[in-house]
Parts: structure tokens; C-alpha cells; sequence
């Protein structure tokens, strides 16, 4: 028996208009995710890997087909109503780590907590578990260029964490780090599919990254090939 | 942290250009305001409870030439006329001074008093001066400026009349439209400047505001055809006649005021859009958290209206300070009275600061709003 997916991709595509031709970066793509997954997508450059992962997270539109998040077709919500979802069901992880530089490690997790209605202890409480659980609790006060390429991507998970999301989606989130800095990252992102029972959805090239997940998805023109 | 900490910490977060943000608005504010102030002072009308109700008769070809002495019997008669004063100016020049910051009128005290009845003077300096066929009545302003107590002499150089005046001051006075004027015996310029018999002009008090354009055409009527026709007109209107030979430098003003606007306009909006194209990438980040179009409206707006307000209140607050504490009258030698920075004026500039500070931010606003989160994401730092 099948257990009712958390994420449901159901045919989707994503189709640019580029001057007189037509790119499809995704050809009818369907996929289901569990909770507590911690799928990778792989693929060659072009493939439609980011383009399927923000679909997903309801920062982009599908040119056709449906993302149901726990029956909820992202697709149908507007502007104000996804801006809304987002907050609450999505926590997000770049390849550069994107943080506000005149905030400090703690404020920039605490970003997402303001378009709450948290009392500003609570929000405290909870930027502190967020850092807590990356390992940064004593780096709270520091502003991005303080600290190291894997200490700020270690802050942008705590800032993706802190609503207590349904899901995280990273696109190449060690792409910019390490090897140490990376295993750090990854560690981080496997338990919390693992512990927390996250689903997290993670882009990635590097074969030695994508070990760390519990499923793969192959791209390739738009299509899942495996 | 809170929302506005945000907000502050955004706009400071380029601490040189915030700077010169702020600064370029409070100077061109500081600019306007000085500008506006100069408008203002250019085109006073003078406010005076009985300005209405006075009439100023002087020649008809030109203020320069004289009217006879002997017009004064037939203006009493004419109904109406509650009282009239010769009022001629003397023009001399006060010690070493080359411009002299005051005027000098020669008048009857008695029905000088008659015509200004609003007492702006004691009873008992106005006796004093109206005995004393030497004695003067010096304006507060004068007073003050040049340190002068009553029963002080005050000479006067005399510029085009052949005489010097050397007089008493008896008495001083306050709260005119222009507390500089002195006013002396007409009778004693008459005897030094060896009894001309002509006056410069007269000054008339009218019964009431409504029978003054009927006084005024009797006083025209009477003369007509005489060797000196007259032409009355009413004081403010007289004055106003000097005040619209700055018509064109007001217009000039103007336009310099536009241009200061339009380029302080120019500077903000470009120094606001660039401020916000830096952080597209960041705007970027917030929406994918979940923030709403409207939301990062209400940051651009509050930073760029805080810019904007902190500029106006440092420009405005500061020109206000300045030309209050600054003796405008002194350092201009007279020409400047009272350039005052009035509320007016300052809630205008004030205006100008909040529409600068809604404008700039409208630009950055639709373009962030029109910008995706993916290609905001795109954009390079
Ligand atoms: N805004 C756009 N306009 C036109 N084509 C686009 C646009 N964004 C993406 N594409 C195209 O869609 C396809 C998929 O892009 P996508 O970014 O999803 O690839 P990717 O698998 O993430 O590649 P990479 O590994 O290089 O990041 C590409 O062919 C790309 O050129
Ligand atoms: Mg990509």
C-alpha cells in the first residue's frame, strides 16, 4: 500500500517563450514525495533540475500540470496567498547563501519569524533551537562576512528551519563550499529528513552529495529518466 | 530585532551614500526655504489696520515732483477726509553712511498724528516731540540698531535738500509695518531749506472703507487741471507699486526654486533606485520567505521617507534656526526687514521633503515588483 505522498507532481511543465522558438525546461513531469524524504535531483546542466525544484516550492508558475503539497495546488493560490504558503511550508537553501549582511546570524534567521504573529520571545526561543541545531549557537551575533562560506550556509538552513517548514529545498547548497564545510551541510540536511521528518528536496551535482539523500532523481531535457 | 530596526539597518547599511542622501535634501531644502523666505519678504503687502483707510496723494506726472502747500486747505473740506498731513521725504544720510538704512519723512505731528491712529507711540513722547519743533520720532527698529536713546541728537546729512538736520529724538514707536522711519517737524525743514512751500506728498485719513473710492476720485477731481494735478491712491496699493518692481526678480526666484526641486527630484530617485538595484538579489530572498509585494513597498517607502524626512527636518529645521538667529536686517544694510522663516513656508518645504521621499521609492517599488523571485535570484550581487 502506497503511502499518500506529501509532495504530488502531476504533469507539469514549464515551457519559455524564447523569441521564436520554444524551450521546454520541463516536459510533463510526474512525481510523487513522501514525508521524510530527502530526494536529490541530478542531471546535466540545463535539465530542468532548478526549474522542477521552484515549481515545487511555489516561487515560479507552471506553464501546465499541478504541484499538490498535502492536496494543496500550489499553482491556484495568488500572489499574496503563495507569499503566505511559502512562509509557512517552505524553507529555502541557495547555492550562494543569500543572507541580509547588515543583519547578524540570529536576525537573519529570525527574518521569516516577522511575517508571524510569535511574540518577539518566542521568536527568540525559536532562533535559538534554529542555531542550536546548526551547530552556530555561538556565532549569533556575528554579521555573514564574520563568518565562513559553510558557517553562513549552516545560518541560511537555521533561517530555513526556524517556521518549522514542511519542506526544504536546496539548490546546490555546497556548490560553493569545501569539502569539511559541505559533509557539515549535508549532515545537517540528512537529519533533518531523518529526525525531524522533513521532506527535503535538494539539487546538486556532485555524485558524493547526492550519497547523503534517500532517493535520486535523474532529469534529463525535462524528463525524470530514473 | 523589529521591523523598523530592519528598515533603519537597510538604510544605513551604506553609511557614505545614506549621508549624502540626506545631505543633498536638507541642503536643497535649506536652499528653498531661503528662496521662499526672499519671495516672501519681496512681496509683503503691507498690514496695517488703518492702511486701508488711508490715501496717498502725490503728483501726477511723478512721485519726484513736489505738490504746493496751499492743496492742504482744500483737502480738509473735501467730506470724507478726516485728516491729512504732509508727508515729504528727506533722504538724507545718517553719520558716515553711504546707504542709509532707514527713511526720513517730514511731517505735521499734530495731524500726522490724526492720520495714524493707531498709537504705536506713548502719549506723552508723541506731547514731547509735537512741542519741540527740532524733535523727531525715531522707529524702534532705528533705535535699537544704531543704539539710540531719547533725547539723543540724530544728524542727518542732506542729499538732494541743501540742509543738514540735527534733531532731538523725543519720542519712539513700535509695531508699524517698518519700525525705521523717522519723522521730524515739517515746518522745521521748511525754515532750514529756506520755505519752498512744497510738500512731497499727503498722506489722507478716510471716514470709512466704503466712501474711499469716492474720496479718492474728489481728491483726483479737485485738482484736475490745476498746475499740479494729483493722483490718490490707497496705501497698500502705493506700496505695492514698490513691491512690483520685484516682479521679474520674483519670477527669477521662482524658477531657480523649480530647478532646485527638479534636480533634488532627480538625485533622490537615482540614488534611491540605485540603493534598492544593489539588493535585488536580497528583495529576491525575502519574497521566496514569504514576504508580500505590499511589505517590501512599506520597507522601500519607509526608507526612502526616512531619508527624505531626516534631510527635511535638517534643512528646514536649519534654515528656520539660521535666518532666526541671524540679524538679516543688519547684514543685508536694511534692504532685508524681518525674513522670516514662517510656518507657511516651512510646512511647504516640508511638503516638497514627503512628496521626494514617496516619489524616489515608487520607481525601485515596481521594479522589484515586477522582478520574480527566480530572476530576482538570478540577478548577480
Ligand atoms: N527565464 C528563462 N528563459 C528562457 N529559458 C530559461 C529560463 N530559465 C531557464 N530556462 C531554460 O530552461 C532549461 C532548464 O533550466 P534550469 O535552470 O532548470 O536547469 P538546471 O538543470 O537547473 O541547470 P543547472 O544545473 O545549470 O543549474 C534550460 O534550458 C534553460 O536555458
Ligand atoms: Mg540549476
Amino acid at each position: 500500500m502506497a503511502i499518500e505522498p506529501i509532495v504530488e507532481v502531476r504533469e507539469l511543465s514549464k515551457v519559455y517563450l524564447q523569441g521564436e522558438t520554444n524551450v521546454v525546461a520541463l516536459n510533463r513531469v510526474s512525481v510523487g514525495i513522501q514525508a521524510g524524504e530527502f530526494v536529490v535531483l541530478m542531471g546535466p546542466s540545463g535539465s530542468g533540475k532548478s526549474t522542477l525544484l521552484h515549481l515545487i516550492a511555489g516561487i515560479d508558475r507552471p506553464t501546465s500540470g499541478q504541484v499538490l503539497v498535502r492536496g494543496i495546488n500550489v499553482a491556484n493560490l495568488n500572489e499574496s496567498a503563495l507569499a503566505e504558503w511559502r512562509n509557512r511550508n517552505v524553507g529555502f537553501v541557495f547555492q550562494s547563501f543569500n543572507l541580509i549582511p547588515v543583519l547578524t546570524a540570529a536576525e537573519n534567521v529570525e527574518l521569516p519569524l516577522l511575517l508571524t504573529s510569535l511574540s518577539s520571545r518566542q521568536r527568540r526561543e525559536h532562533v535559538a533551537a534554529a542555531l542550536d541545531l546548526v551547530g552556530l549557537t555561538e556565532r549569533a551575533k556575528h554579521l555573514p562576512r564574520q563568518l565562513s562560506g559553510g558557517q553562513e550556509q549552516r545560518v541560511a538552513i537555521a533561517r530555513a528551519l526556524v517556521t518549522d517548514p514542511l519542506l526544504v529545498v536546496a539548490d546546490e547548497p555546497t556548490g560553493n563550499l569545501d569539502s569539511k564545510s559541505a559533509t557539515d551541510v549535508l549532515t545537517i540536511l540528512q537529519s533533518l529528513s531523518r529526525e525531524a521528518n522533513k521532506t527535503v528536496i535538494m539539487v546538486t551535482h556532485d555524485p558524493k552529495a547526492a550519497a547523503f539523500g534517500s532517493r535520486q532523481l535523474h532529469l534529463e531535457k525535462g524528463e525524470i529518466v530514473a | 530585532m523589529t521591523i523598523a530596526g530592519f528598515i533603519t539597518k537597510n538604510a544605513l547599511r551604506n553609511r557614505r551614500r545614506a549621508l549624502l542622501s540626506v545631505g543633498s535634501v536638507a541642503v536643497s531644502l535649506f536652499l528653498l526655504v531661503t528662496l521662499m523666505t526672499l519671495v516672501r519678504e519681496l512681496t509683503i503687502p503691507p498690514e496695517d489696520i488703518g492702511a486701508s483707510l488711508r490715501l496717498v496723494v502725490r503728483n501726477k506726472v511723478s512721485l519726484a515732483q513736489p505738490l504746493p502747500w496751499k492743496q492742504i486747505t482744500q483737502l480738509d473740506k473735501i467730506p470724507g477726509v478726516m485728516a491729512v498731513t504732509p508727508f515729504t521725504f528727506f533722504g538724507g544720510n545718517y553719520k558716515d553712511l553711504k546707504v542709509t538704512s532707514f527713511a526720513q519723512f517730514a511731517v505735521d505731528p499734530v495731524r500726522f498724528t490724526n492720520v495714524f491712529v493707531e498709537n504705536r507711540s506713548s502719549k506723552e513722547q508723541i506731547e514731547a516731540w509735537i512741542k519741540n519743533k527740532a524733535g523727531c520720532l525715531v522707529g524702534a527698529d532705528t533705535m535699537r540698531r544704531y543704539d539710540m536713546k531719547i533725547g539723543d541728537t540724530l544728524k542727518l546729512t542732506g542729499t538732494f535738500y541743501p540742509c543738514d538736520l540735527e534733531l532731538k529724538i523725543e519720542g519712539t514707536y513700535k509695531g508699524s509695518v517698518d519700525d525705521r522711519t523717522v519723522f521730524f517737524h515739517h515746518k522745521y525743514l521748511d525754515e532750514l531749506s529756506g520755505d519752498l512751500g512744497t510738500v512731497g506728498t499727503w498722506w489722507v485719513r478716510v471716514a470709512s472703507a466704503e466712501v474711499v473710492p469716492e474720496v479718492r476720485k474728489q481728491i483726483n477731481q479737485t485738482f484736475e487741471n490745476t498746475s499740479a494735478s494729483v493722483s490718490a491712491e490707497t496705501e497698500r496699493s502705493f506700496q505695492m507699486s514698490f513691491v512690483s518692481m520685484w516682479g521679474n526678480i520674483k519670477v527669477l526666484i521662482e524658477s531657480i526654486s523649480s530647478v532646485v526641486v527638479f534636480t533634488l527630484m532627480l538625485v533622490t530617485v537615482s540614488t534611491m533606485s540605485m540603493a534598492i538595484r544593489e539588493r535585488f538579489r536580497e528583495l529576491a530572498i525575502l519574497k521566496a520567505i514569504g514576504f508580500r509585494r505590499r511589505e517590501i513597498f512599506a520597507f522601500i517607502l519607509a526608507e526612502s521617507f526616512g531619508l527624505a524626512a531626516l534631510g527635511g527636518v535638517i534643512g528646514i529645521g536649519g534654515a528656520a534656526l539660521f535666518w532666526g538667529l541671524l540679524d538679516v536686517q543688519k547684514l543685508s544694510n536694511g534692504f532685508l526687514v524681518y525674513f522670516e522663516v514662517v510656518p507657511r513656508t516651512m510646512a511647504r518645504a516640508a511638503v516638497v521633503a514627503a512628496v521626494l521621499g514617496v516619489v524616489s521609492a515608487i520607481g525601485p517599488s515596481l521594479s522589484v515588483a515586477q522582478t520574480s523571485v527566480v530572476e530576482g535570484l538570478k540577478t548577480l550581487d
